[in-house]
């Protein structure tokens, strides 16, 4: 597995990176508080680059005892333009349906959407909120703006023990790991950035001028 | 008036940014720790007049610093910089006895008032 940011980065950039990445997770943390109304906290990211063909024996690393996965992809465009994937282990999306849903249980009978379909779109929302506040505010940290597209369940209950990757084997993945704390429950997933060479190289350049921004 | 600062941060480069926002011909002494076992270190060795404390970090995270340093110190002046600034954490922080809360990525204008803030609260202390 290449696992190391190093090819890529220069150490200054990954270190740069990194706390662009704390920054926007922070933020996206207390906008996410506004918008669902819920204590959240995203952990510390973790980052590293991947290449696409070594991504599902590291989810599997990451992620045992769960093998099997959900994967959310949303397409953002901009300078930065690429992919998001959030990948939550299989059974996450009943924790997040309860935690939407908690305080409204006593109505649940009157929901006339199935069981399935709720959870489904809970993780596409979840998705949505996520992804779009975490590149949201990255893209915001470099001057830049990003579109969305709506986003979609790529992978249900993907066996990750005998899957293909769900990124080109050629193309490289900046995988963040985070902790997606809600109130009490922990729910634990991935963020994935899939980028072409052109875009790593504008993130490269955004990421010098914003420590140059402070002289 | 503020003679030395300790900045507590896993991150070289906020570290590095904090110190870029500080006035121009500051003089001040600045001490840095990487994580918040460090930093009470730091801080009972040094006895900084003012600490800025990241909260999201390795090893012992801010709030456990802040509290650890205020229980040997309770005259502290500790600066909370983060991005997240939810609610619920500028109350926690408040509680636990920081002077002012500053929004990541700081910027001069928010460490000037901070520091002017903590000379403030300096000033208080020795007219007390």
């Amino acid at each position: 597995m290449s696992g190391d940011i190093q090819p890529l980065f220069a150490d200054e950039e990954k270190d740069i990176l990194q706390e662009v990445m704390n920054i926007a997770f922070g933020q996206a943390s207390a906008e996410l508080a506004e918008v669902i109304d819920i204590f959240v906290v995203l952990s510390v990211p973790d980052i590293k680059v991947l290449k696409g063909s070594d991504l599902p024996d590291y989810l599997c690393k990451e992620l045992k005892p769960a093998t099997t996965v959900n994967i959310i992809e949303q397409s953002f465009l901009g300078k930065f333009s690429g992919q998001a994937l959030l990948v939550f282990p299989a059974g996450a999306e009943k924790e997040l349906l309860h935690l939407f849903t908690q305080d409204q249980e006593s109505n649940s009978q009157d929901i006339d959407i199935d069981i399935d379909t709720l959870e489904t779109e809970t993780l596409l929302e979840v998705g949505n909120i996520l992804i779009g506040a975490c590149i949201g505010k990255i893209a915001e940290l470099l001057n830049d703006v990003v579109a969305y597209d709506p986003p979609h369940i790529t992978a249900k209950n993907l066996n990750l023990e005998n899957c293909e990757s769900p990124v080109p084997a050629e193309n490289f993945a900046i995988s963040i790991r985070t902790m997606f704390r809600f109130e009490q429950q922990n729910v634990e997933g991935y963020l994935f950035l899939i980028a072409n060479q052109s875009s790593i190289d504008w993130l490269k350049k955004a990421l010098i001028a914003f420590l140059e921004s402070f002289e | 008036m503020l003679k030395s600062i300790l900045i507590v941060d896993d991150s070289p480069v906020a570290r590095m940014i904090m110190k870029k926002c500080l006035p121009p011909d500051h003089g001040l002494i600045i001490y840095e720790a990487n994580n918040g076992k460090e930093g009470v270190e730091k801080f009972l060795l040094h006895k900084p007049d003012l600490t800025f404390m990241d909260l999201t970090m390795p090893v012992m995270d801010g709030f456990t610093a802040l509290s650890t340093i205020k229980k040997h110190d309770p005259q502290a002046i500790v600066i909370v910089a983060t991005a997240d600034v939810q609610e619920k954490v500028l109350r926690k922080v408040s509680t636990m006895g920081a002077l002012h809360t500053i929004k990541k990525p700081p910027s001069k204008a928010s460490v000037s008032e901070a520091l002017q803030l903590a000379t403030s609260a300096m000033e208080g202390q020795n007219k007390a």
